[in-house]
């Protein structure tokens, strides 16, 4: 049986489909057969991140109106066959998704995978609610900032009462923290909140922090999920967040600041 | 508020207790003819002393066999602008009858409770062997086992609200009796429903974006030197807020 788990954040730009990408590309390079399906439907944006939009024909929504068969809709990767992407429309909105067509897509989707992704939108109305209902697990990606703290705390009361699983008295949704963009720098400056602030409010176990990066933009514009630049923090970090995810040991790290050397002060350099 | 007399008060009285220093008239000679007689010459000699003064008559002095006729007394020193209000002292038959003459035993304050006529020992209570049913209106109080997270709000119907975890900015617990949160109050809390102005908050730390009694209510920004990040209890004062710091 297929593990569902939805990237989920309640805010929006806080790199919910940034660690999808990251998340779905690295489940699949352990071998793992894993599809990400793009909930976002009206602002897909998934298949651009992933690199796929040249190959999209049919979507989530064709698949639920009957208009195309699943297997027609699904994009397999070149880079890592082992993982599908199911783009979002971007045509229709929201309402085109229903609980009833969801469920059938996930239903068949759990008998070819090992892990289903599903990269929520933004906010708690219908298409947040959707991708979080058959979730199993979820990632809950928050940036150090108040609002995103905030945001991602309503979610998680979201996931708690009306997950499927909670609706069906079932073991609760298991809930993993990712804090993205963070800047140990600021935070030791006081202009971002501390690692601790953010569990404090939280209360679920972390399963990584993604330091902020100027790779993650350049991986975003050229269709890379970011995970694949071996080079960069960002990537390293979700490298250790997959690895985490399936039970691998590792130390946290970038949640430190680095002590800049007199070359990198003198240059203003960063971190890439 | 157009006149004084449309303000509804929200209670018609409140029960108070006070100290106050009373003059006790000792009685030394149970006849009401003498006793009298003799106040009223006293007044003669210092006009004015003990007119209109609350009394309390002490009956230490009397023999317990011969009680004066209270009710004849109570009559004859009001004539003489003396107002008994109670006994002090005395026999358990001389109280008794007082008290027949709507004189009640006063305890002087530090003195042991004089005893109620007849002054038979307090029957031992039978030990209770099993817990008599709650009334029919009790409500058991709501638990609450884990974090209230932003957007969450909790409503305890007629009862007190335990949480014994975090209430989280942006969330909400609302009871109609009293409200303890074992734990951190970041978000509102709201006690009292809408008249219930003795209900209190309490949280092992006190950081609350907004908390209400009976609809009165403080924002953090109204907070002013309520000790935050403490253990608090809110209570009403009047109209007031007031924040306790309890540990």
């Amino acid at each position: 049986m297929a593990q569902v788990i939805v990237v989920t954040s309640g805010k929006g730009g806080v790199g919910k489909t940034t660690s999808s990408a990251a998340f779905a590309t690295g489940l699949a390079q352990a071998g793992k057969k894993t599809v990400v399906i793009d909930f976002d439907v009206g602002l897909r944006n998934l298949d651009l991140i992933m690199g796929v939009e040249r190959r999209v024909v049919f979507d989530i929504v064709n698949v639920i109106s009957g208009e195309a068969k699943l297997s027609q809709a699904l994009i397999r990767d070149k880079r890592v066959d082992t993982l599908s992407i199911l783009p979002a429309s971007q045509t229709r909105d929201k309402d085109a998704l229903t609980k009833e067509g969801v469920a059938t897509v996930i239903e068949e989707l759990s008998k070819d995978f090992d892990y289903i992704l599903c990269d929520s939108p933004a906010g708690i109305e219908k298409g947040a609610l959707l991708a979080l209902y058959f979730a199993d697990q979820a990632i809950v990606v928050t940036n150090p900032e108040v609002s995103s703290v905030r945001d991602s705390d309503r979610i998680l009361g979201v996931l708690q009462s009306r997950s499927k699983r909670a609706e069906e008295k079932k073991d609760p949704v298991k809930e993993h923290l990712l804090v993205t963009r963070y800047d140990p720098a600021r935070v030791e400056k006081g202009e971002m909140l501390k690692l601790e602030d953010i569990q404090e409010i939280l209360r679920i176990p972390l399963l990584g922090v993604v330091p902020e990066s100027e790779s993650v933009l350049k991986a975003s514009n050229t269709g890379n999920p970011v995970i694949m630049d071996a080079e960069s923090s960002a990537g390293q970090a979700y490298k250790d967040a997959v690895a985490r995810f399936l039970g691998e040991e590792r130390p946290m790290r970038f949640t430190d600041a680095e002590k800049k050397g007199f070359l990198s002060r003198l240059f203003g350099g960063r971190a890439a | 508020m157009s006149s004084p007399a449309s303000e509804a008060r929200l209670e018609p009285f409140r029960l108070r207790g006070g100290n106050f220093n009373l003059l006790v008239l000792r009685l030394l000679d149970p006849r009401v003819e003498v006793i009298v007689p003799a106040l009223a010459d006293q007044f003669r000699r210092a006009p004015g002393f003990l007119r209109n003064a609350p009394i309390v008559l002490g009956l230490d002095d009397l023999d317990p066999s011969a009680a004066p006729d209270f009710g004849h007394l109570i009559a004859q020193l009001r004539s003489v602008h003396i107002a008994p209000i109670g006994t002090t002292g005395g026999a358990t038959d001389v109280r008794a009858a007082a008290q027949a003459a709507g004189l009640p035993p006063l305890r002087a304050a530090g003195a042991e409770l004089p005893v109620a006529a007849p002054a038979a020992p307090a029957p031992v209570p039978e030990p209770v062997q099993e817990m008599p049913p709650p009334p029919s209106d009790w409500q058991p109080t709501m638990v609450v086992d884990q974090a209230v997270r932003a957007g969450q709000r909790i409503w305890a119907q007629g009862c007190d609200l335990i949480v014994r975890g975090t209430v989280n900015p942006g969330a909400e617990v609302i009871a109609d009796g009293n409200v303890h949160i074992y734990g951190a109050l970041k978000g509102r809390a709201i006690a009292g429903g809408a008249e219930n102005l003795s209900a209190r908050i309490f949280a092992l730390n006190f950081e609350p974006e907004l908390v209400s009694i009976a609809g009165y209510y403080a924002v953090r920004d109204g907070l002013g030197d309520a000790p935050l990040g403490r253990i608090v209890q809110v209570c009403l004062i009047g109209e007031s807020m007031r924040f306790d710091r309890l540990g």
